[in-house]
């Protein structure tokens, strides 16, 4: 047994001092931070304020297509305002974990209260929480954004409600911002030689004046004056056509007046039309295999039934990873000789199991430095932008699924790294490897396949058959986890794979005693055969 | 450990794969403290033997037994090993692999680190502790391979071609590792076909032909197997001498040096009387040489056929 341990500690020790190793360790909360951090980043600082051109012949759509235009602007503003709250409330946010339900009609009517309030020195202005004012924001009615006074109020009441030592607010760059016709071109001009005259700026190749500086024009929009008619078209030139926000926008709020007008033209009331719109069907889902009162289908359950996917893939990729590890370096020492002297001083068993032992520790670092960083990065930015983080910790982290997962990677592993151990002794070089390898491949790639498929169906027939099978047993089963499958399958799957795992250790032994020793060619199908049958020693 | 087992005692092995016979039947003893090569042209089976003598292979039939266990195994941590193909693990530094194989041997592992830096330093290697051992040159890189089977000071060592492709100067350091083990009263088997390096550190041999055992005895005995020579240079020299049928065995043969003749002694014949014999004839002598058989001559006489049919199979 020292020996087994002895082994495995100088598998774990030389691969953990491998610079992929840590790479591997590294790479993925990086990778994950970035996922989280790059969309956020991009849209900050990324897109620069967009510079365009309106030209209007219409009565008033032009103003229509700028208060949209606005509405856009403060909503941006609004989001890095939520970010800035939520960041300046963070620690009381900390301090006060339990949630607080938030009607949000109450709020709305404080928050209005407290704006009366604003301008009179005399009156107390009722506290708001912490929580509440990081909510406030998804609250806002777009009426409230597109007034320029309440907006401001807006954002004077709330920063006067953060704690003293918040730092200051700088507002973001607008996103759009209208610019005048650049100098020598009129409004009276036709639209074919605005366009012309445009068309430098357009290509950027040159600039426009705005106030003080010299800004890259994005787009210059023409509404005509029949906008509304079925054959106008508005005119977009931009040399970014993938950025649709703005046209969108625009012709959206263009649409809604049009349809607004139609219906006084048919003398629909218009309002009565938003209010049928606005009606829905609605469900409500239960599940019979929670507790009773417990029933209800909420978003953490939607993401409880699909979190296993991630898990099957980590599975998937640690397995493999670590699988792949083991079996470099077993023909690394059958190819150099190393294995006879080790051969002299310890048993094949040994070797092997102390191979298989040492690997899987390297692999369990990763794991747990994956899944602790996950977690860790998870936590620090659960925050009110990213509540589903928080119902995602809260759905991942179930005994059923981390305990799932430990049991179903150590099996899983054991099973695929006595396999790979005993395809390595009996090779030379990796080529030959590849040769057994493709055939386990295919073998491999089935759990993948079937893994979008079953949480929509985790115990029906398909899924119960697959868990059957020993090589998809971890995956599949794991996939089912969140689904309560029945007690008897887990624990009979979960008895199938110990079986097989040890028949599979057997196998290997057997074929890595004679295998190791071997050199040349990989041995037939039919000597393997042999070999198992112990007629060759 | 009891004085009258032999480190090693092989007695009829055989080792078959299908209807080869890699070994066949081979029983022999290496006295404690002493050096023994293992002599054999390529496939006479010297590898397998060493093999089964290491428990990495069993014999198909025979016994064999290791430092007076009938496993090598349950002796393990004192038997030291060099495999015929050398290889290290290219990312460890040479004292960790020193000391790595040690462990495996028992020594603990702050020991094993200690031992592995005297040994480095003790064969010129002190600078290369650090050094991982894929920038190693094949023959520091054999140097280490060697220390590592030897680092937990094992009573039996077993080298299998520690020579092979290692130059004339570190052939040397070679032997003089081979013989510190010795001095320390160790026995040590080693396996070569380059006749010379057995000739010169070994006390015994052993010589294996096409699977089967061709000699095992001393290195004396194994020349006294072939006749002493005598070399003679001279006026009617060759002509004096061939007539003593009492003293040679043969008439004369050239040795390829122009005018020298050489005669087989009899067993037991004394050269002296050739010398008296030329005096009296009056033959002016300018080369009398007595010339044992090395063991090359021993080797090839014992397995030249076997070796070429060996060569053919």
């Amino acid at each position: 047994m020292m020996q087994v341990f002895r082994i495995a500690h100088r598998e774990y020790m030389e691969n953990v001092k491998t610079k992929g190793f840590w790479i591997g360790i590294i790479i993925f909360p990086i990778l994950i931070w970035m996922m989280i951090e790059l969309p956020k980043f991009l849209e900050e600082r990324g897109i620069p304020t967009r510079h365009l051109v309106i030209v209007d012949r219409s009565e008033g759509l032009g103003e229509i297509a700028r208060q949209r235009i606005t509405l856009l602007n403060r909503q941006k503003t609004l989001d890095a305002f939520q970010q800035h709250i939520a960041e300046a409330t963070k620690e009381q946010r900390k301090q006060k974990m339990d949630e607080v339900d938030i009607d949000p009609d109450q709020l709305l009517d404080k928050l209005e209260q407290g704006l009366d309030q604003l301008g009179n020195p005399d009156l107390e202005i009722q506290p708001f929480k912490p929580d509440q004012l990081v909510k406030i924001g998804d609250l806002l009615p777009e009426q409230m954004l597109l007034n320029d006074l309440q907006w401001n109020n807006i954002k004077k009441l709330l920063l006067s409600q953060l704690p003293e030592d918040a730092a200051e607010f700088t507002e973001p760059p607008l996103r759009f911002k209208e610019v005048p016709l650049p100098e020598g071109v009129s409004l009276t001009d036709g639209d074919q030689q605005i366009e012309e005259a445009l068309r430098p700026y357009l290509r950027s190749e040159m600039m426009l004046e705005s106030g003080d500086e010299e800004v890259e024009l994005f787009g210059l929009l023409i509404i005509p004056e029949d906008t509304l008619e079925p054959e106008a078209r508005v005119r977009f030139w931009s040399s970014n056509l993938a950025d649709t926000d703005l046209i969108d926008a625009v012709l959206n709020s263009l649409s809604e007046e049009a349809r607004k007008r139609e219906y006084d033209r048919r003398g629909i009331e218009s309002k009565a039309v938003a209010e049928v719109a606005s009606m829905r069907v609605r469900s409500i889902k239960f599940n019979p295999n929670k507790s009773e009162g417990d029933e209800k289908v909420g978003i953490r359950d939607k993401i409880r039934q699909y979190a296993p996917i991630g898990f099957v893939y980590m599975l998937w990729v640690a397995i493999f990873t670590i699988a792949q590890m083991l079996l470099n370096n077993t023909i690394e020492e059958k190819s150099n000789r190393l294995i006879e002297v080790l051969l002299s001083s310890v048993t094949t068993t040994e070797l092997l199991l102390g191979k298989v032992f040492g690997v899987a520790a390297v692999g369990v670092t990763m794991q747990c430095a994956w899944i602790g960083s996950l977690i860790g990065i998870l936590m620090y930015k659960a925050g009110p932008s990213a509540t589903w983080i928080a119902d995602l910790i809260a759905a991942v982290i179930t005994p059923e699924l981390l305990g799932g997962f430990v049991f179903y990677f150590i099996a899983g592993y054991f099973f695929y790294a006595f396999l790979f151990a005993g395809i390595g002794s009996i090779c030379n070089t990796i080529k030959e490897a590849q040769n057994f390898m493709s055939p386990l491949m295919l073998l491999m790639m089935v759990p993948l396949g079937t893994m979008t498929f079953i949480p929509n169906d985790p115990n029906g027939a398909i899924a119960t058959t697959l868990s059957w099978i020993p090589p998809w047993t971890p995956f599949v089963m794991m996939n089912r986890m969140a689904a309560s499958p029945p007690a008897s399958e887990i624990y009979g799957t979960a008895i199938m794979l110990l079986i097989s795992i040890v028949v599979v250790f057997w196998l290997s032994a057997k074929i890595f005693r004679i295998g190791v020793l071997r050199s040349g060619q990989p041995p037939k199908l039919l000597e393997l055969f042999r070999w198992l049958r112990g007629s060759h020693s | 450990m009891d004085m009258k087992t032999s480190p090693i005692e092989l007695i009829n092995v055989s080792k078959t794969y299908g209807d080869f016979k890699a070994v066949d039947d081979i029983s022999f003893t290496v006295p404690e403290g002493t050096i023994c090569g293992f002599l054999g042209p390529n496939g006479a089976g010297k590898t397998t033997s060493i093999r089964m003598m290491l428990d990495i292979l069993r014999p198909s039939s025979g016994t064999i037994s290791i430092l007076g266990a009938p496993r090598a195994l349950d002796v393990r941590s004192r038997i030291g090993y060099l495999p015929e193909e050398k290889g290290l693990y290219k990312k460890m530094t040479a004292t960790a692999m020193i000391a790595y194989f040690a462990t495996l041997k028992g020594v603990p592992g702050r020991e094993a680190k200690r031992i592995a830096g005297e040994l480095l330093e003790k064969y010129g290697l002190g600078s290369f502790q650090n050094h991982k051992c894929e920038a190693l040159s094949k023959g520091m890189g054999q140097k280490v391979q060697v220390l590592a089977s030897i680092a937990h000071d094992p009573d039996l060592v077993i080298l299998d071609e520690p020579f092979s492709g290692l130059d004339p100067v570190n052939q040397g350091v070679m032997e003089e590792v081979i013989q510190d083990i010795r001095s320390r009263g160790k026995t040590i088997l080693f396996s070569t076909h380059v006749m010379s390096h057995a000739e010169k550190i070994c006390e015994r041999v052993v010589i294996m032909a096409a699977g089967r055992l061709a000699f095992d005895g001393t290195v004396d005995e194994a020349k006294s197997l072939l006749p002493r020579r005598v070399r003679v240079k001279g006026e009617g020299a060759a002509a004096a001498l061939e007539l003593m049928q009492d003293v040679t065995d043969s008439s004369p043969s050239s040795d390829g040096r122009e005018g020298v003749v050489e005669f087989q002694l009899r067993e037991g014949a004394d050269p002296q009387q050739l010398l008296k014999r030329a005096f009296e004839q009056g033959v002016s002598l300018e080369i009398f040489e007595v010339v044992d058989p090395n063991l090359h001559e021993v080797f090839v006489h014992l397995v030249g056929e076997e070796a070429r049919e060996a060569a053919f199979r």
